[in-house]
């Protein structure tokens, strides 16, 4: 049984204690959805999950993630195999400095998969998200030649080629233009199933739309979490109330 | 509306003001070069170009500069990529594996330093190392006293280039399951144009300096023939040419500073071309 459970997690900036004993289980092959105010620990949450945290040489980690048993806070824990199974879409489309093709064909390469079928690899990658038809002509050129929209598009590709399991959003709509961001919306919608999905999100439509799971967090406090359906239909905590009806945050 | 238009007298008298030391500067190197183009062009030669002084060539005699020329390009090449191979990985561990260390600081400041010091001293420097080594003035010492005067040039120069590397560059990559290792070729493709600008600026300040390589590289009239055997270099024909109290001759060391100032600037060209090829990819 495959799973993803944070498990009494706590993280500090410092002195400062950005996360207070997070305990919950992420629900495979859907679509968790956290919410909350600016600076509530949304995003320090999903980086949590893959690690990236540490990049920020003030940061303490206690507690434990579990993916499928294995935790990725354990000091014999292999980075990189963590980072590889579980991926991230950023905030804002971020291209590598390379061409179009290799931007998804970088992940393969340093992995070693797709060996021989590398071209084949990197255009089903480029359909997968829609971007095939409007690239195939100039694959060789720059990504930083495509538009705000195609660029998170072409992230997304990216991050779907290294296979990994889980793959966290970080706000990934917030950067772009409402088509762009629509786009995007349905390509994550499209995920589910094959990839248990994280995302981060102000914004509370968004999460009503896409989430099959939904945490609601309160100054690095989980308030509340629980099946979307549910979790809108009615809040048992007086600030998830608050907050859903915009009266706070 | 008087405040209006004293503010547009103050814009007016600024835009002069910066346009006058533009053409100020700018008049400095046409000088330079007209100075040097008209004084020199009279004793530029195919002959100077192409062989080695010959008996009596600083009486002026026959021969040319052609060991000059390809001594500097030995001393300047050799430099500069013992230079590279040395700062660039430097800097890369710098920024990935301390970035904010104590360590880092110190060498920053030390490299300043070190880029401050006049080449006089490192040629004094390389001149007693080479005795320490039981080197002789030869191109391998020249190009070792050269390596280290442009060092901090490079590494400094290149240094700058990573630090203004998008700091998401890091994190993006490292969400890939990439090792800190593949992450500095992410780097690098990223910063290989101001890798390439460093290398330039060093390459430029290697072929120019003079005090360096007086007393490390040596001086022969032969062209170069051997890593531990004297060079001759353009700075120093230069000024032997200059220092004879022959006009011919001295008419010869401005032609050898043309020939000098036109290396640096097909290499400045050159460069400015690769830039535009490999920077097609870099992030903005």
């Amino acid at each position: 049984m495959r799973s993803l459970s944070i498990r009494d997690l706590n993280v500090w900036y410092g002195p400062k204690q950005a996360l207070k004993a997070i305990n919950v289980d992420i629900p495979l092959g859907q679509i968790t959805a956290i919410i909350g105010p600016s600076g509530c620990g949304k995003t320090t949450l999903l980086k949590s999950l893959n690690r990236l945290l540490e990049l920020n040489e003030q940061v303490r980690v206690s507690g434990q993630v579990l993916l499928d048993e294995y935790n990725i806070y354990d000091p014999s824990a292999d980075v990189t195999e963590i980072r590889t199974r579980i991926g991230l879409l950023a905030q804002k489309p971020f291209p590598l400095p390379m061409s179009i093709y290799d931007n998804v064909a970088y992940g393969p390469r340093i992995h070693g998969l797709a060996r021989g079928v590398l071209d084949a690899n990197v255009r089903g990658h480029l359909e997968a998200v829609g971007l095939w038809s409007e690239v195939a002509d100039r694959l060789k050129a720059p990504a930083t030649g495509l538009s705000v929209g195609q660029q998170q598009r072409l992230c997304l590709a990216r991050a779907l080629a290294v296979e990994p399991e889980v793959l966290l959003c970080d706000e990934s709509t917030a950067s772009l233009d409402p088509i762009s961001a629509r786009g995007i919306e349905e390509l994550l919608r499209s995920l589910k199933g094959r990839y248990t999905l994280v995302i981060v999100t102000h914004n509370i439509d968004q999460a009503r739309r896409l989430a099959d799971h939904v945490v609601f967090m309160w100054l690095g406090e989980m308030i509340e979490h629980g099946p979307a359906a549910t979790f809108f239909e009615k809040q048992e905590n007086e600030l998830t109330q608050a907050y859903l009806a915009g009266e706070i945050g | 509306m008087q405040r209006n238009q004293r503010r547009k007298l103050e814009e007016l008298f600024f835009t002069a003001l910066m346009r006058l030391c533009l053409a100020g500067a700018g008049l400095v190197l046409v000088l330079i070069l007209v100075i040097i183009a008209s004084r020199g062009i009279g004793a530029l030669s195919w002959e100077m170009l192409t062989q080695s002084p010959s008996g009596g060539f600083y009486t002026g005699q026959g021969g040319g500069i052609l060991n000059a020329i390809v001594g500097s390009l030995y001393l300047a090449t050799g430099a500069t990529l013992l230079a590279a191979v040395i700062a660039a990985p430097v800097v890369l561990y710098l920024h990935v594996y301390g970035s904010h260390s104590r360590s880092s600081q110190l060498l920053r400041l030390a490299l300043d330093v070190l880029w401050g010091i006049p080449s006089i001293v490192y040629g004094a420097f390389g001149f007693s190392l080479m005795v320490f080594l039981g080197l002789r003035a030869s191109l391998l010492a020249g190009i070792i006293a050269l390596t280290l005067v442009v060092i901090p040039i490079l590494a400094r120069t290149y240094d700058e280039v990573v630090a203004l590397a998008p700091r998401q560059l890091r994190e993006i990559t490292l969400a890939m399951g990439t090792t800190r290792a593949e992450y500095l070729g992410v780097l690098l493709r990223q910063t290989l144009p101001g890798l390439v600008t460093a290398l330039l600026l060093a390459f430029g300040r290697a072929i120019g300096d003079a005090a360096a390589v007086l007393f490390t590289a040596g001086y022969t009239d032969n062209m170069p023939n051997g890593l531990l055997r004297p060079v001759a270099s353009l700075p120093l024909a230069i000024f032997f040419q200059l220092s004879t109290p022959f006009p011919a001759v001295q008419a010869r060391a401005y032609a050898s500073a043309l020939v000098l100032t036109v290396i640096i600037l097909v290499v400045s060209i050159l460069a400015q071309w690769t830039l535009r090829h490999l920077g097609r990819h870099v992030i903005r």
